[in-house]
């Protein structure tokens, strides 16, 4: 019996490889004079708290949702308990592409889910996602979405625009190169297209 | 997090990725028949079928085919179109060829019971050994009518009707004669159950010791009963193993059998550049190829002969051949709808 492994992650080292994350965190720390990755995901987490508030919630709904005590809400978005370098640092994460914004808040929070839940409130860009006929229902892209926005119907892929946050790690991985996302105007007309 | 890993056991192969829709391709040796269907419709080319003609000349270390983990996406094709269903992809622990969203081959061997008389013919003639007769004989001693008895005084116990006797129904309890008792065995019984009437015994009998009548041209409609000579049985076509060739049901002396094949096409042998070698005969699983017999010395009018009551189309032969003097064209594929644009593409490439 002979045992083989590769993970078809390997290029994307960046989401798992927890070392390679760790660099980061200390070039990071070295120019911003933060301490710990826990004040990274408060200034994200004050990001997408003022999103949320700026789209009418109320705290204890903000609170729910980003799984935090109404209370650090609260203080959050009057600007206390978060110092504003974390902000500063989450605000260029936030500002990166969409697949790097994704790859570091996955590695500094860890949970899926969560994770979700910070990018969908952060980014408002709107995707048009387009499955050419041309797929061949493997899945690999159901599993590759950490945004879980992706489904399989009748053996092809059906990609959720509302869930899809641009991080073009499905079209990467598509052996079949059957994955077409581009990013929207909010008025709807296709950037590419101008 | 989705991981693939690749097992190889035995010759057996199994690609695994996990994740939130964990899948698993499932490759077994045994089944497959090295068409190399599979190796024509994988999508990203990780199946390669290893040369037929070394594999089934000669005993191979390794696996009839290779399957490149890297390269494999576990999209299920090979498994939907393997002729032979020695590949498998499951989802969730579930294979696909239960669910309804996966083209499926329409191709099925079923024995009707009705019909069946346990002849026993499929068995032999079934290639793969799929088909599994068990039978129920009748009674002998049901079947024949007659009175037979050994005058036991007159008999000398000399063991002739033993010798004789087809049916191996008498017997003769030797002994050593003693002073006391100066013979040379004690008993001699005939076993009713065995004795078939036929009277070789009575005819051979040096001292006519054994009387006996046969009843079964006299009396024999009324004696036997039409139930006890019926032969009960019951027949099983073993569906993983079974290719769907049809040689049962052209065999099948009261056509008790029903066979779908996966494909309808045609098949040429080039007779001119065809070398004889045998290799299509070894390979072909469905037993469809084999040389001709002659009735005279230099009498031959093809060097290899093709059945194509026996012939799938799954192009085992015309892969196995050596100087390409096979073709094998597939016209149709018998399934169940396939839903997507690019897995109906996948289908008609097979055909050719």
């Amino acid at each position: 019996m002979c045992f083989k492994y590769t993970s078809i992650y390997k290029h994307f080292y960046i989401i798992f490889d927890d070392n390679y994350i760790y660099i980061e965190y200390i070039s990071v720390i070295n120019t911003h004079g933060v301490h710990m990755p826990k004040h990274i995901i408060s200034g994200l987490k004050y990001l997408a708290a003022v999103e949320l508030r700026k789209k009418g919630r109320n705290q204890r709904e903000i609170a729910a949702e980003l799984d935090m005590d109404r209370s650090t809400v609260s203080h959050y978005l009057n600007g206390r308990n978060v110092s504003w370098n974390s902000i500063e640092i989450a605000t260029v994460i936030r500002n990166t592409c969409p697949k790097d914004f994704l790859a570091l808040t996955y590695a500094l929070i860890k949970d899926k889910d969560k994770t979700r839940t910070i990018i969908k409130t952060c980014l408002d860009k709107k995707y048009d996602c387009k499955v050419k006929t041309s797929c061949i229902g493997c899945g690999i892209c159901v599993d590759a979405c950490m945004m879980n926005s992706i489904v399989l119907d009748d053996l092809k892929a059906q990609i959720d625009p509302y869930w899809c946050c641009g991080c073009l790690i499905c079209g990467e991985m598509c052996p079949t190169n059957s994955i077409e996302i581009k990013e929207v105007k909010n008025d709807g007309e296709n950037r590419d297209d101008r | 997090m989705m991981e693939k890993t690749e097992m190889i056991g035995d010759k057996d192969i199994s690609v695994e990725r996990t994740g939130a829709e964990a899948r698993k391709l499932n490759f077994k040796n045994e089944l497959c028949g090295s068409c190399g269907i599979c190796e024509k419709i994988c999508p990203v080319d990780a199946i390669e079928v290893n040369p037929t003609g070394a594999m089934v000349r000669t005993e191979q270390e390794s696996s009839k085919l290779e399957i490149d983990e890297n390269k494999c996406v576990l999209c299920g094709m090979c498994s939907c179109i393997c002729p032979y269903d020695a590949l498998d992809l499951e989802i969730k622990g579930k294979t696909i060829k239960e669910s309804d969203e996966y083209p499926h081959l329409l191709k099925s061997s079923e024995i009707d019971e009705d019909k069946c008389i346990y002849c026993k013919a499929c068995e032999t003639a079934c290639p793969p050994g799929a088909i599994t007769i068990a039978r129920e004989l009748p009674d002998r001693s049901k079947l024949v009518s007659g009175e037979i008895e050994i005058d036991k005084e007159t008999c000398i116990k000399c063991g002739v009707c033993e010798e004789m006797c087809p049916a191996e129904a008498i017997e003769l309890d030797y002994k050593f004669p003693t002073s006391d008792d100066p013979t040379i065995a004690s008993n001699i019984n005939i076993d009713k159950d065995k004795c078939v009437y036929c009277l070789v015994c009575k005819k051979a009998c040096p001292v006519d010791a054994i009387k006996g009548v046969c009843r079964l041209c006299s009396y024999g409609d009324y004696d036997i009963k039409a139930e006890d000579a019926e032969i009960k049985g019951s027949s099983d076509i073993n569906e993983e193993v079974c290719v769907n060739c049809g040689w049962c049901k052209d065999i099948c002396p009261v056509e008790g059998i029903k066979v779908t094949k996966p494909f309808e096409g045609t098949v040429d042998i080039n007779q001119e550049s065809c070398q004889g070698c045998e290799t299509c005969v070894m390979a072909c699983p469905c037993n469809a190829i084999s040389f001709p017999e002659t009735e005279e010395m230099g009498g031959i009018s093809e060097k290899i002969h093709i059945d194509e009551k026996y012939c799938i189309y799954c192009g085992a032969c015309e892969k196995a051949c050596p100087v390409d003097a096979i073709d094998v064209k597939r016209t149709k594929i018998h399934s169940t709808p396939v839903k997507s644009k690019s897995w109906e593409k996948a289908f008609e490439s097979i055909k050719n």
